[in-house]
Parts: structure tokens; C-alpha cells; sequence
């Protein structure tokens, strides 16, 4: 089970404070709902972990993540994660590269293409709502990353002048914290997207 | 005494052969007093949940039992490593190869066993199973078996990879298992090259599981101070499995005991021996207290016994009035990555031969190359003798294939080509002595009773009319089944001959005890073996008590599977109850002090010809047999075993006719009728052949319709549990018409046939054949099942039927 992915996000932060986030393995994980990195081995190679949870049942995929290469001058990240479930019934790996785009001097997009795989029992039982599960859980992340970067920007810069209404609320810091993905906000989500986009198809 | 209302109420008192005797087993299953597996609890045992690899192809670089056994309750956790000591890591299947139990440094499809948790209660295993850490490197899986003999295709079995062969001859790639042909290619070749029309179709038998409903399962209990092994388990064949277990364990075999108990289904799923039952078996001689192994539903949709998967191709060659000449047939076998296909020594392809069928066909040649895939391993029936579905679902769209390009009616190619009543004993080209039939008349009889010109004619009215929102379809299915396996020359499991027995004791009120080595799933063994009894001693069948599946008690036997029981357990039923009756024959003459040849059978009694008034009742005679006034020299008693090895296999047949409605904007495919004549030689009760016609049926509408196991391109399995695999309920299920002929077996002592399969084999080409005919107008040939509403509806949407007429498009 495949799913190919090609997502962009804008992101309220210079494309400079983007790319430092994206070379920042632990900072990008915490990023991701649910994660946590474990242990850094070396520069590439890290450990950890991911908690999903779907009514009943709890995924908590344990796993690798190894940074396949920093392009600097592209600001572009390759990595490839890869994990099994603790329950033994599932596998889940992410083939990704993420790059950080200039819009202008102070907003970005965040570039991502991704193959994720699955086995097992996910890939059984997940594989129909495997694209917007992923949507959704991108979607978290990225605003998550957006928080963060934003958040880094401002106390990196405190007088730089940032506007207003950009500066992080302790609410949008506290989203960047690793939580389990909730399984029925996130359902809620899919349905969600799914309606929306049935309408937005119908638009002429 | 003696007159015909007398004689009539004293037949009737019996119920024995052509009664539809309610079944006795039934009275317990429907109270819940049934005795499955799962419901035997033992003290102190344990039980196991298996850890199962979540990829189809990866080495284990490490399990880490660690947290699995912190668990409360956990006892202990198996691996592949815990078995090497005793040398069972690895065991051999029924294909001649060998699987292994638990995964060994690699696994080879998803779902495979990896380790064992032991525990205390079912929860606590469950829990340790989850807490078992393995450690994967995944590799590259085969999923397509088009592609498992390419150059660069992954080894799947590196443990074999130099082997020159597993069981069935040379292998010509490490994942190719095994070829097998049969007829002469020769003359086929040459058939073809001379004829008038030929036709060709690459026709898919897809994946399926039987899914029984009770899943697969034991309890093993090994007594460390006697040495006694007791298995508890599902199987259908529980001798040949105790003789499995002795090779396997080393334990000697007269110290196993196998249990069958009750079983909740069978259809061929309980047939092997899985590494669930071996692991449990190992588990409980190590430890000295039982363990229980249970399936869950998942478990046994992915892993036990999936059936078919043949890729196969047809191709006939006939004159210009469909009059076949010849018949090329070829398969290519997904046999996953084990060849624990279950099947005879000598016939590594099940009987796929039979797939010249009902028709005189003077050249044929067939061919069978099985190759290994990452996908689990089986092959086993599914309410079929080996192969016997994918050979007659092959001849009979071909047949339809065939009238298409000649251009005449579907019966008519049919007529043209059945063996003649009178060829019988027929031998076709592909070596099978076909014993008995008369095709055509089972045929008329179909179409009379179907009015099959008038629905012919109803599908051209409908045809001509571009406003029809539906499309009408008619399929005909004429099969000749083979069951009865089957005569010990042609025969065996693992060396042994697939003979059966059965041990009859009479005991001196007239109550009989039948023990027999075959072993029911439902089929109602207890009723029909009961009545043979009851016809062939004259002993009311009420009295009969039929008892299989414990080898504690039973005479040896190879089990019930690929309708076997009433062709080979049923004959030697007979065979001992008239051993019975030679000796009774003896006593009566002895006691009415006249020849043996003076006497004549009455329903229950000898009586002396001449002389109706001086007459013995069987019930006299078992009462005399157990005291001292015998024919001098005799022993007392009125027991007899009977071993019967039959001289040939038997070959039931049908007619089938049905009739199908389809939704052109939907898809939805509706059974309007479906008729079908059934022969299966002499009928012993005709109620429990109904019940087994309606469920042949009903699986062969699952199978038809809906039933698929579907995998993702790293064989990732899609299909495994009862949200995705289609069971029919009754709200599915079409209603049957069943009708019949008898054309007896001429090598059966009671000229029965065997027919639980008959209607799963000749069932599922009727409905193929009947959904593709109601596309034939429009060119088409052919459509794989299963026929879902979904890709009926993509059938009809690339014809471009499916709009409305007056609605746009879009």
C-alpha cells in the first residue's frame, strides 16, 4: 500500500527561519502530531517514536529516521523514516523531501513530496482513508511548523519589528508539543475534507 | 405377515436408503450442546497467541521477548530458535515441501507465524503477542505469479534455492516448484493446426478462502508421566494427521490420540496441518499441561488454506459445427511460499484432468507450472476434489466461448458434444474411466422444466429494445464432477492409500455402534451412514449410532474431504454391514434347520423361500449370536471391520441453468432463477442431498459474485476479514430449485456417487456463464469473476450501456 504525497504550506516566517527549523531533526518531529524523537544516534541517524489513537485501538509506531541528505544551497531535506508498531501488526515508512521556498521577505512555503508505505493491519483495515488520514496529519503539522517557526523568528528577532498579530500566542507554542493524534477529531477531519472537497469538485 | 401394508410399515420402521430421515445430529447443535474445540477447557492450560510478521517478504534481524514476558499471565514466548532443539522449526507439508513453523530468519508472506506467547488466559496472550519487538529488514515481495520465474526475481525460498526439485519433479528457477502435464501434446497440436475454428480465453480462477465458520483451532495435551499426546483440533482427517504428528514429534503413534470432536465447517480449510497446531503440540509436550491455539477470523482469512488462484488459459479446436477436436488447457498456480498445496503424491495438480468433462474430446493436452509467491501458503479445496473447480469452470466457458464463435445455442454446442449414454464406461484423453451418465437426458430435463425457448426468446425481444434498463443473461452448466478419492493405485497421502474403513458392532438388542474413519463437518454423516446400516441389517436406523473422528476408537481412514465419505466410507459401510449379514444368514440357517441357500432376505429377516412363516428377524439373530447356540465352530458376536480401496474414482454430474438480471446503470447482477439437476447415482437420504446442494450453491454464488483475496503491491493483504470478504447471508442468497436424475455407480456396492461438491463445481461456471451471456450480443466472451456490481458496472460503463438514454453524460 503506496500513497504518493506532494503537499505545499505557507508558512509566515522567512524562508531563512524555515530552513533552519527543517535542518532541526528534533524540532521537525515535535512538529509532527503524536511524535517524539527518542534518541539521536548520530547527525543522521535518529530514534523514535509515534502515537496514534483511533477510538479502542492505539498505534505507537517505534522507529528510524535517517537523514539521507541537506542540500543547503536548495534548502532542501531528504529522509527516510521508517517504523514498525509495537503490536507487531503494522509497518509505516516515509520516503520524504521537504524544502523550504522564498515567497518574500517574510513568509514561505513549505515543499514536501513523500512516498508512504504501509503493512500489515494499517495497511489492511487503513488503506481506503490512507490519503486524507495523511492530509490531515500533514496538515497538523504544518501548522504546528508554522507555529514554531514563527515562534523561533520572534525570539530570535524580538525587535526586528514583526507584525503584530504574527507574534506567537502561548496557545500556538503549546500546539508544537507532541501529543497522540486524537483518532476522532481526526475522523472528523477526514469527513470533513471529504464533504468539502465533493463541493468544491461540483463548483464550476 | 407378508402383505404389502405390512412389508411397507416394516420398511418404514427402518429409515433406511431414500428416507429423508431428519438429521440426528441436528437435535444437539440446535439446543448449543455442540462440542466444538474452543469450548474445552482443561485444567491448567495454557494459551497461545501467535506474533505474525506484518510484511510479505523480510529477514528478522532480532526478536526481543523481553517486554512479552514482563506480562502478567505470560509464560513463556516461542521462537523459531525454541523449536531447533527438538528439531521442529521446520516441518514438511502435504505438496512434498517443507514449511516453517515459526518464520526462520526470514518470513515469506504477510500474516506469517513468527512466535508463540503462552499465557495463562487469552487476554494475557494477546497482550504479550503485542509486546513481542521483532526486528525487520523488509525485501522486495513477488505478488504476481507472472512474475516469479523473471530472471531477476527475489529468491523467496532460499532454504531450497539449490534444490534440483520439491516432490514433483525438476525445477527450472528457485521459484518454480513444479510442472506437471498430462494428455498428448502431440496430437492436440495437431487437432489445432487442422481445424476449422478455434477459440482462446485467458480465464482467472482469483484467490478465495473457504472461511468456515468456526475457525481453525486445538487444544494439546501431553501427559509428561504416561507419554500420551492428546489433540484436540478442527481437522477433516484425523488419522492421517495423527500420522503427521508421529513423524513430526517422535512421539509413537499408537501414543497420539487426535480428537475431532465437533466441527463448525470444513469445505477443505482443516484438511493440512498448521503450524498453529504444531507449535501448540511442541508447546505442551515441553511444558506437560495443555495449550489451546485458537484462530481469529483474521488469522484464518490470511493464513490457512486458500483455495484456487490458477491462472489459466483455454483454448479449443473444433470443426465448423462445433464438433471439438482437440483441447488445449494450461495453468499457472499461485501456490504462495510453501507448497502446502494438499494433494495426492502422484497428482501434484489435484485432478485438473478431468477438464474434458462432459465431452468427447479425442485430443487434449494439459498443463499445470505452480510457482511460489510472498502470499500464504495452501491450495487446498474449496468443496472440491483438488483442482476439480478451476478444470470444469475452464471446459465449461469455453464451451460457452465456443457456441459464441460458431454461432449456435449454448445447449446445443453441449448436445453436440456429450459423451453418448451409451460410451459409458467412458475413457477420455486425459486417462479418467468416466463410470456412468447419461448427459443428455439431465439436460432435456433442465431446459423442459426451464422453458428455455421462451427465455430465449425474452432475451431477444430485450436485446432489440435500446430502452431495456436491463440485460438478461442465461448460463448453462453441464459438469461432470470427480469425487471419491480414491483407488490406492492413483491415490495417497504421504505414501498411504486413501482407502476407508468402517467397524460395525452389533450388540445383542439390536443396537448398533458404526465407527468409521472419516470425519464430519456437517454433511450429516451420523444420519446417512445410519441408514445404510439400517437398510443393509434391518435394524431401525433410530438404534444406529455412528461415531468418527476420535483414533482412539475409529479404524483407520483419510478423512472427509472432496466428497469422499458416501463414494468410499459409504461403500465400506455396506461392505462390513453384509459381512454382518453373511453371518447372520449363517445362525438363521442354523436355526431353522435349513441351507443357507434356502433363505431370502426380507427387509429385516431371513425367511425360508417356500415357507414365509418360518422366518428369523435380525433382532432374533443378534440376540442368538451373543449365546451358545451357533453353528458349530462359530464365534459369537456380530462385529465386522470392512476396509474398502475403491476401483475407481466416481463421477457425479449436473445440469444447471440460470438465469440473471443486470442493472445496466448499477452494475447489480440479480438471480432471477436458478434451476439445477443434480446426479448422484443412488440417493441415500434425499433431504440431507438437498441440504447439500443449497450450500454448494450458496458458495458457489459466494465465489461467483463476490468472494476475492486481494493483495496491494508489497502483498499487503486486502481482504481478510468479514468487512471486505463476502459472506452471503440469506438476504444475498438466490432461492434454488433442485431437481434430479439417478444414474447409478456401477462400482459402488450401493451405487452412490457423492455429491457435496457438485453444486460448488458446476455452480460457479453456471453463474459466470450466465452473467457473460448477457453481455454476449455485444461481443463479449469473457469476464473474471467475481462478478460484483462494481465491475459488472465497469463492463457495462467501457461498452457504454451504462447512461440513461436522455440524460447527458457527465
Amino acid at each position: 500500500m503506496k500513497v504518493q504525497l506532494e503537499k505545499s504550506y505557507p508558512m509566515p516566517a522567512s524562508v531563512d527561519a524555515a530552513w533552519a527549523l527543517l535542518q532541526d531533526i528534533e524540532g521537525v518531529a515535535s512538529c509532527m502530531p503524536g511524535a517524539k524523537i527518542t534518541e539521536k544516534v548520530d547527525a543522521q541517524h535518529y530514534k523514535g517514536t509515534v502515537a496514534v489513537k483511533l477510538g479502542p485501538a492505539s498505534l505507537s509506531f517505534r522507529g528510524e529516521i535517517t537523514v539521507l541528505g541537506i542540500d543547503a544551497a536548495a534548502r532542501s531535506l531528504h529522509m527516510l523514516a521508517k517504523g514498525t508498531d509495537s503490536t507487531g501488526g503494522s509497518a509505516a515508512s516515509m520516503d520524504l523531501t521537504a524544502r523550504a521556498e522564498a515567497v518574500d521577505a517574510s513568509s514561505s512555503n513549505l515543499v514536501g513530496t513523500a512516498e508512504v508505505t504501509m503493512s500489515g493491519k494499517v495497511a489492511t483495515f487503513g488503506g481506503r482513508v490512507m490519503g486524507p488520514v495523511s492530509d490531515q496529519i500533514l496538515g497538523q503539522f504544518a501548522a504546528n511548523f508554522a507555529a514554531k517557526v514563527q515562534a523561533m523568528q520572534a525570539a530570535a528577532a524580538p525587535a526586528a519589528g514583526a507584525p503584530a498579530g504574527a507574534a506567537p500566542s502561548p496557545a500556538a507554542a503549546a500546539a508544537a508539543e507532541p501529543k497522540p493524534l486524537n483518532g476522532l477529531a481526526l475522523m472528523w477531519a477526514v469527513i470533513k475534507g471529504w464533504f468539502s472537497s465533493l463541493f468544491a469538485a461540483k463548483k464550476p | 405377515m407378508g402383505d404389502l401394508s405390512d412389508l411397507k410399515e416394516r420398511e418404514d420402521k427402518l429409515q433406511g436408503i431414500g428416507t429423508s430421515l431428519a438429521r440426528k445430529e441436528d437435535a444437539r447443535f440446535i439446543r448449543g450442546q455442540g462440542q466444538y474445540v474452543d469450548d474445552i477447557k482443561l485444567p491448567g492450560m495454557l494459551f497461545g497467541a501467535i506474533v505474525r510478521s506484518p510484511f510479505a517478504h523480510a529477514r528478522i534481524k532480532g526478536i526481543d521477548k523481553s517486554k512479552a514476558l514482563a506480562v502478567p499471565g505470560v509464560a513463556a514466548v516461542l521462537t523459531a530458535d525454541d523449536l531447533k532443539p527438538v528439531n521442529l522449526h521446520w516441518m514438511p507439508t502435504l505438496g512434498g515441501d517443507v514449511q516453517a513453523v515459526l518464520a526462520d530468519k526470514k518470513v515469506c508472506f504477510q500474516y506469517q507465524e513468527v512466535a508463540m506467547v503462552l499465557a495463562t488466559d487469552r487476554a494475557a496472550a494477546y497482550d504479550g503477542a503485542a509486546l513481542v519487538e521483532v526486528d525487520y529488514d523488509e525485501l522486495p515481495a513477488i505478488v504476481d505469479p507472472k512474475k516469479s520465474m523473471d530472471k531477476d526475481a527475489p529468491i523467496i525460498r532460499e532454504d531450497i534455492a539449490d534444490k534440483k526439485e520439491v516432490g514433483h519433479g525438476p525445477r527450472t528457477h528457485p521459484n518454480h516448484i513444479f510442472t506437471w502435464e498430462a494428455g498428448n501434446k502431440d496430437a492436440a497440436d495437431a487437432a489445432f493446426k487442422s481445424a476449422a475454428i478455434t477459440v482462446r480465453e485467458e480465464i482467472l480462477n482469483p484467490r478465495v478462502h473457504p472461511c468456515p465458520l468456526e475457525t481453525c483451532g486445538c487444544v494439546a495435551s501431553f501427559n509428561k508421566a504416561t507419554g500420551y499426546l492428546t489433540v484436540y483440533m478442527t481437522t477433516q482427517a484425523p488419522h492421517l494427521v495423527r500420522t503427521v504428528l508421529a513423524m513430526l514429534s517422535g512421539v509413537a503413534e499408537s501414543k497420539i490420540r487426535v480428537v475431532g470432536g465437533d466441527i463448525g465447517g470444513g469445505f477443505g480449510n482443516k484438511v493440512p496441518v498448521y503450524p498453529g497446531y504444531v507449535v501448540a503440540i511442541v508447546a505442551s509436550i515441553v511444558t506437560g499441561v495443555p495449550v489451546k491455539w485458537i484462530e481469529s477470523r483474521i488469522d484464518n482469512i490470511s493464513t490457512t488454506g486458500f483455495a484456487r488462484d490458477y491462472h489459466c488459459t483455454g483454448e479449443l479446436a473444433a470443426d465448423k459445427d462445433g464438433r471439438i477436436k482437440g483441447l488445449r488447457f494450461s495453468a499457472l498456480a499461485d501456490h504462495g511460499a510453501f507448497n502446502s498445496h494438499v494433494s495426492a503424491t502422484k497428482l501434484p495438480a489435484g485432478l485438473f484432468s478431468i477438464c474434458t468433462g462432459s465431452y468427447a474430446i479425442p485430443n487434449a493436452y494439459a498443463r499445470v507450472d505452480a510457482v511460489y509467491t510472498n502470499k500464504a501458503p495452501g491450495g487446498v479445496a474449496y468443496r472440491c476434489s483438488l483442482r476439480v473447480t478451476e478444470a470444469i469452470y475452464l471446459i465449461e466457458r469455453m464451451m460457452d466461448v465456443l457456441a459464441q464463435k460458431v454461432g449456435v445455442d449454448k445447449a446445443e454446442i453441449r448436445r453436440r458434444n456429450f459423451v453418448q449414454a451409451e460410451q459409458f464406461p467412458y475413457t477420455t484423453s486425459l486417462g479418467w474411466t468416466l463410470d456412468s451418465g447419461d448427459y443428455h437426458t439431465a439436460l432435456d430435463k433442465v431446459l423442459k422444466a426451464v422453458d428455455y425457448e421462451a427465455l430465449r426468446k425474452e432475451q431477444a425481444a430485450k436485446r432489440a429494445d435500446p430502452n431495456s434498463p436491463t440485460l438478461m443473461g442465461i448460463g448453462i452448466s453441464t459438469f461432470t464432477e470427480i469425487v471419491g478419492a480414491g483407488p490406492t493405485k492413483v491415490c495417497d497421502i504421504l505414501g498411504i492409500g486413501l482407502f476407508d474403513s468402517c467397524e460395525i458392532r452389533v450388540h445383542p438388542t439390536g443396537g448398533v455402534i458404526a465407527r468409521l474413519g472419516t470425519m464430519t463437518q456437517g454433511q450429516g454423516h451420523a444420519t446417512t451412514y445410519a441408514q445404510i446400516i439400517a437398510t443393509e441389517l434391518g435394524l431401525p436406523a433410530s438404534d444406529i449410532v455412528v461415531e468418527e473422528g476420535d483414533t482412539d476408537k475409529a479404524p483407520y481412514g483419510a478423512g472427509t474431504w472432496g466428497s469422499r465419505s458416501t463414494p468410499v466410507s459409504g461403500a465400506a459401510t455396506a461392505m462390513a454391514a453384509r459381512k454382518i449379514k453373511d453371518k447372520a444368514r449363517k445362525i438363521a440357517a442354523h436355526l431353522l434347520e435349513v441351507g443357507e441357500g434356502d433363505l431370502e432376505w426380507e427387509i429385516d429377516r431371513f425367511k425360508v423361500k417356500g415357507n414365509p412363516a418360518q422366518a428369523k428377524t435380525m433382532k432374533e439373530l443378534c440376540l442368538v449370536s451373543h449365546t451358545g447356540n451357533l453353528p458349530p465352530g462359530m464365534e459369537q458376536g456380530l462385529n465386522a471391520v470392512a476396509y474398502y480401496d475403491p476401483p475407481n474414482l466416481t463421477y457425479p454430474f449436473g445440469a444447471y441453468l440460470c438465469v440473471v438480471d443486470i442493472d445496466k446503470y448499477t452494475g447489480g447482477v440479480s438471480v432471477r432463477r436458478f434451476y439445477a439437476l443434480d446426479d448422484c447415482g443412488t440417493r441415500i437420504n434425499p433431504m440431507v442431498i438437498e441440504g447439500q446442494i443449497h450450500g454448494g450453491l450458496t458458495e458457489a454464488f459466494a465465489v461467483a459474485m463476490g468472494q476475492q483475496i486481494p493483495f496491494d503491491e508489497n502483498g499487503n493483504h486486502l481482504g481478510n476479514s468479514l468487512v471486505d470478504y463476502f459472506l452471503p447471508t440469506s438476504m444475498e442468497t438466490p432461492h434454488w430449485e433442485t431437481d434430479h436424475t439417478v444414474t447409478p455407480c456401477p462400482h459402488h456396492p450401493l451405487g452412490a456417487k457423492g455429491v457435496a461438491e457438485s453444486p460448488h463445481v458446476g455452480g460457479i461456471p453456471c453463474f459466470s456463464n450466465a452473467v457473460i451471456d448477457a453481455f454476449a450480443h455485444l461481443g463479449v466472451t469473457h469476464m473474471d469473476m467475481p462478478h460484483n456490481a462494481y465491475r459488472v458496472w465497469q463492463k457495462c460503463s467501457e461498452l457504454g450501456i451504462n447512461q440513461r438514454p436522455g440524460t447527458p453524460c457527465g
